[in-house]
């Protein structure tokens, strides 16, 4: 059975489309009645898929050994043929790069899920939700461009949806950007994709070239021959290799987003729902790096080396820059979406490690920065509709009024910062191993910034969880309720989502096996062995 | 192409034209029914009266007001009938070329059934049988009995009036398509520019109609006019305008100027149709005073006529084997398309009208054609002109813009009936027009943003596809195929010729269109809906009709577009031979 293609992007994509179309037809006074049927349906899919990608790693659905896949070959590969004169192909797969995304995707839907629990509007909501699953999946198994593409732009439309009507005040505007700003990076890989496939050689178009362009957008194949042809020689040659990588590029580090392509970012988080920011912050962003390393990095290997540099100076920017934002915010989400932009430095700095262990520690943050942001998100969220407010410190005392609230930032605030034993501190410290080997002293740098992150964190734990206590007022757009806490939806998800940062934090080899297995391989096929 | 001559009016004559027949016969019993009555002739002389069914008190059947909207469509339905029934039985154009002689022995080229032809006809008559289904909403008819208001009555009075205009136009868009002389071209752009001239003024009781009609008029017929004058010079040089004699004799072309003026006059006469910067002017005040469908109708077939001109003059006529005169008007072009694509997404950022909006974004698609078409001429700079991989990529690049214009007539022409059944509640003016449909109509909501998107090349929708081929064709034409005809290439220090920068120009206006057509979901689905459209949309089901088949297209050739590229391309090759 084609797993992938029918259950892991089929089953989400049609049940969604169907649910929401259902809703359309429904008369608009029965629709707030099908809240709950959908939330249960919705959830009862991402429940599957979780469970779907759990036993493709057990091995239990396909007996995989992931650890032995090697670079550029797959499992679980289906390949159809879509367009035929333009060599369109169907082509998903599976490997160690894609696989912990696939994983985390699925394991983040019901999660979220169960974090927003009573959203309003819960009949378009979860349906919405579901959807924005199915396409980043889709992304993430992907194996031929035109696909790839597809579904990258496709993610766009449910998180403006989510955006423009479940999101703040300033949603109106926020959405918009956030469409047109990735959108605009994408239209240039897009030229950039284009002008690749008409580079290739009609020869090397492998079965599945088209029948009128003589080329095929198949990335295995295209991989295949540009590591034959990086061996000993350029790809491409060296100008037109160095104008690929540079168009790529621009759309993965909008998406990353590395600063100062980073604006889109703050704003898209500040305003979206709670729902929308753990699946932005968890697995849209990584859909930035996870594109470097699947297409720049296999097929340009030598800009790569000619633009390490530069990318360092991003990832080095990004990192910096985050950090030190961060510790300006009085808004508590845009604080955190901030610390995203800094922790996506660190994937970046990676990446121009050129070390196998930078691109493990850059695997393995995409990973665990996927588990913790959403517990982050969740903790903004979670004090927005308690407290309706966002400001540090219209809410203190937290751990005197809202035990759960307070234990839960305060969980995800030092798994952020990178407490050893939290899955966090395993890619950073890999970084920092990384990063002495290539820069030697530059270390300092990332080192620094990582102090500014600890004192960020901290400062805001300080203005919000500890002080004030007895004192405290409520914050006057609560009408002087009591003071609440965590609701039950809520406080399971933020319980599974620590679970999962300790899990990773104590045997980060789960996941980090299969990236390094893949990352060496990788380097002994770009690099020639390391 | 072994082709086989049909001599005008005999029996295989109509059949290779029955779809242009049964317009015609439309066209009558559009005439006639209508006026059947009990009308009576008195012989003269003699007091005896002779009843002759012609005028007088309408028996009720044929004096109903929805009997003419029933036949136009009913003709349209058979006429598109009949040319996808050509066009997807494997129409073998190679082997059935129709021609027909205009005198004696010698074969003259005045029609021709190809591929393209059929592809261009279907997309025509389908474009209009969208409209024509349409108008039944849009204008629609009311039994005399039940007429309460005077809109009512103009209304009633109308029906006839308007679908005759829809087959004229009709059967002028058909003779473009067939014809195989500049000529006979000209007549049947005259034919249907005619009929949208007055259609587009047919909303005579707004101000904004009839200055939209007068402004279109006049420009419209300038621009006939000058078009027309650059074909007298062009036939004053050559002697003839028949398509392929002109091929001939512009491959012998020597030092001369008169047909480089003729050929420029020509290009103001074919970009006012495809509304190609700077002939723009008229159209957003035409798209905006027009009812919605026949705004629709200028922007996908009227368009997609003056693209069929221009196919035929700077395909056919000016790019045969390479010689030193072919594709002189690269450079301009090129210039043209980069200024014409810029300027109407510019322009479209500005304009709160929604149907303003959707006549810049149509200025600035006609832009990214126009840019395709400069990258065909490309292939025949260099000094090997002609080789195999230039005519194939001129293919390529033509059978992108065939599909193009074929899509668009599913979400552009979609987009403006969404436009149409809201117009039904009253003048659109701004896009408060459009707000808070998210929540009176979420489907027709989501349909219309379905539109936008796909305008905006979004995909997996049928404009992301054709963008896409589109920038495939530039990008081919620049990357590879130049390459391997000796021309002398190399863009900003890349092995590209320049026509890959309007590529990127072109996907960077793509970027910049998004705001605009964002801004139409946005205003749909966030904005509360506009004092006295609070109310659900009135139920218009016809226009739901035509509506679902845009949708169906738009998805449905985004998804699964190699049939239709396949048809494209057959009708590519049919027109490049």
């Amino acid at each position: 059975m084609d797993l992938v293609s029918i259950v892991l992007v089929g089953l989400p994509m049609v049940v969604s489309l169907l649910l929401l179309s259902l809703v359309g037809l429904v008369p608009a006074a029965l629709r707030p009645r099908l809240a709950v049927p959908m939330r249960l349906v919705t959830f009862v899919v991402g429940v599957v898929l979780f469970l779907v990608t759990t036993g493709m790693f057990f091995g239990t659905l396909g007996e995989v050994d992931w650890l032995g896949i090697g670079f550029n070959t797959y499992v679980f590969e289906e390949q159809y043929t879509w367009i035929e004169s333009l060599g369109v192909t169907w082509h998903v797969g599976l490997d160690a790069l894609s696989f912990p995304m696939v994983w985390l995707t699925a394991f983040l839907l019901p999660v979220t899920q169960i974090a927003t629990w009573n959203e309003k509007r819960g009949e378009v909501y979860h349906p919405l939700i579901l959807l924005m699953g199915a396409t980043l999946i889709g992304v993430f198994v992907s194996l031929d461009l035109f696909m790839f593409y597809i579904f990258w732009e496709l993610t766009l439309i449910p998180m403006f949806f989510l955006i423009l009507k479940w999101g703040g005040a300033e949603r109106r505007y926020a959405a918009q950007k956030f469409f047109i700003y990735t959108f605009t990076a994408s239209v240039v890989m897009l030229l950039g994709l284009v002008t690749l496939y008409f580079l290739q050689q009609p020869t090397q178009a492998g079965a599945y070239a088209g029948s009128f362009t003589g080329r095929s957008f198949d990335l295995v194949n295209l991989s295949e021959v540009a590591m034959a042809a990086n061996t000993d020689g350029v790809f491409l040659g060296k100008t037109m290799q160095a104008v690929l990588f540079v168009m790529l590029m621009l759309g993965f580090l909008v998406k990353l987003p590395a600063a100062p392509f980073h604006t889109w970012l703050p704003d898209a988080h500040v305003q979206a729902p709670t729902g929308g920011s753990m699946l932005l912050a968890g697995v849209m962003l990584k859909m930035g790096a996870y594109g470097m390393f699947r297409i720049p990095v296999t097929l340009f290997p030598h800009a790569l080396e000619q633009f390490q540099f530069a990318l360092m100076l991003f990832g080095f920017v990004s990192l910096v820059y985050g950090a030190i934002v961060c510790l300006g915010q009085t808004n508590l989400k845009k604080m955190v979406a901030y610390s995203s932009v800094s922790h996506m430095g660190v994937i970046l700095l990676g990446i121009a490690s050129q070390q196998p262990i930078g691109y493990a520690a850059a695997l393995f943050m995409m990973f665990a920065h996927g588990i913790i942001s959403p517990m982050l998100f969740a903790v903004c969220g979670a004090f927005k509709h308690h407290y309706h407010s966002m400001e540090i410190g219209a809410m203190r005392g937290m751990a005197k009024h809202s035990p759960w609230i307070a234990t839960s930032m305060m969980f995800g605030w030092m798994a952020s910062l990178g407490l050893p034993l939290l899955a966090g501190f395993v890619a950073e410290f890999m970084l920092l191993v990384a990063y002495w080997a290539t820069f030697g002293w530059w270390i300092l740098g990332p080192g620094l910034a990582l102090a500014i992150t600890a004192a960020y964190y901290l400062w805001s734990m300080q203005r919000t969880i500890f002080e004030g206590g007895e004192a405290t007022q409520p914050p006057a757009g609560m009408e002087g309720k009591p003071i609440p806490d965590l609701d039950t939806s809520e406080k399971v998800a933020m319980l599974i989502l620590a679970a999962a940062t300790v899990l990773f934090g104590i045997f980060p080899f789960i996941a980090l096996d299969m990236m390094d297995a893949w990352t060496q391989a990788a380097f002994v096929v770009l690099f020639g062995g390391a | 192409m072994s082709e086989q001559s049909v001599p005008a009016f005999s029996s295989e004559f109509f059949g290779y034209f029955a779809a242009e027949t049964v317009l015609l016969v439309g066209l009558v019993l559009l005439i006639v029914v209508p006026n059947l009555g009990k009308g009576t002739f008195r012989v003269p002389g003699t007091q005896a009266r002779v009843p002759w069914f012609f005028g007088g008190e309408r028996y009720a059947f044929t004096g109903r007001p929805d009997v003419p909207g029933y036949i136009s469509v009913f003709v349209l339905l058979t006429a598109f009938m009949l040319l996808l029934n050509d066009l997807l039985n494997g129409w073998d154009g190679a082997a059935t070329s129709a021609l027909v002689h205009a005198h004696g022995d010698t074969s003259v080229r005045i029609l021709a059934a190809t591929p393209f032809s059929r592809l261009m006809e279907t997309l025509f008559i389908g474009a209009l049988l969208l409209v024509a289904v349409a108008s039944l909403d849009r204008y629609r008819s009311t039994q005399p009995g039940a007429v309460r208001s005077v809109r009512e009555l103009y209304n009633n009075r109308r029906q006839a009036d308007l679908h005759i205009l829809l087959l004229t136009c009709a059967l002028g868009m058909s003779t473009v398509a067939l014809a195989e002389n500049l000529f006979v071209l000209f007549v049947g752009l005259e034919l249907a520019s005619f009929s949208s001239y007055v259609l587009v003024a047919f909303n005579k009781e707004s101000k904004a109609g009839s200055e939209g009609g007068m402004k279109y008029f006049i420009v419209g017929s300038a621009s006939s006019g000058v078009g027309l004058y650059g074909l007298s010079l062009l036939y004053l040089w050559a002697g003839t305008l028949q398509v392929d004699a002109l091929a001939l004799a512009w491959s012998n072309i020597g030092q001369e100027v008169l047909p480089y003026v003729a050929l420029g006059l020509m290009l103001v006469g074919f970009g006012f149709k495809v509304s190609a910067a700077p002939f723009h002017f008229a159209a957003p005040d035409a798209y905006a005073g027009a009812a919605s469908p026949f705004a629709g109708l200028l922007a996908t077939a009227s368009k997609a006529m003056g693209m069929v001109g221009l196919f035929r003059i700077l395909l056919v006529v000016t790019l045969p084997d390479g010689t030193e005169g072919s594709a002189v008007w690269l450079m301009l072009l090129g210039i043209l398309a980069a200024v014409t694509m810029t300027w109407g997404n510019i322009a479209a950022l500005g304009s709160t009208n929604p149907k303003r909006m959707l006549a810049y974004s149509s200025v600035a698609h006609a832009g990214y054609m126009l840019a395709a078409l400069t990258a065909v001429g490309v292939w025949n700079l260099g000094e090997e002109a002609l080789s195999p991989a230039a005519q194939e990529a001129s293919e390529a690049v033509l059978t992108a813009l065939l599909f193009h214009l074929v899509v668009l007539v599913a979400f552009k022409m979609g987009a403006f009936l969404v436009l149409g059944v809201l117009e039904n509640e009253g003048e659109i003016r701004d896009d408060r027009a459009l707000a808070g449909l998210g929540r009176r109509s979420p489907l027709l909501a989501v349909t219309m943003f379905i539109f936008m998107l796909s305008l905006a090349g979004v995909p997996p929708l049928s404009g992301f596809l054709s963008k896409l081929l589109v920038i495939m064709g530039i990008v081919k034409v620049a990357a590879v195929d130049v390459g391997t005809s000796g021309a002398s290439i190399g863009f900003l220090g890349m092995d590209l010729h320049w026509v890959w920068g309007l590529a990127l120009l072109m996907v960077l206006n793509s970027a910049i269109s998004v705001f605009y057509y964002l801004r139409i979901g946005v205003v749909m689905f966030f904005d509360a809906p506009a004092a006295g459209r609070d109310h659900p949309v009135p139920r218009a089901v016809f226009a739901t009709v035509a509506i679902t088949a845009c949708l169906v297209g738009t998805l449905l050739f985004g998804i699964w577009g190699d049939p239709l590229i396949e048809v494209c391309r057959s009708a590519a090759a049919a027109l490049l031979g």
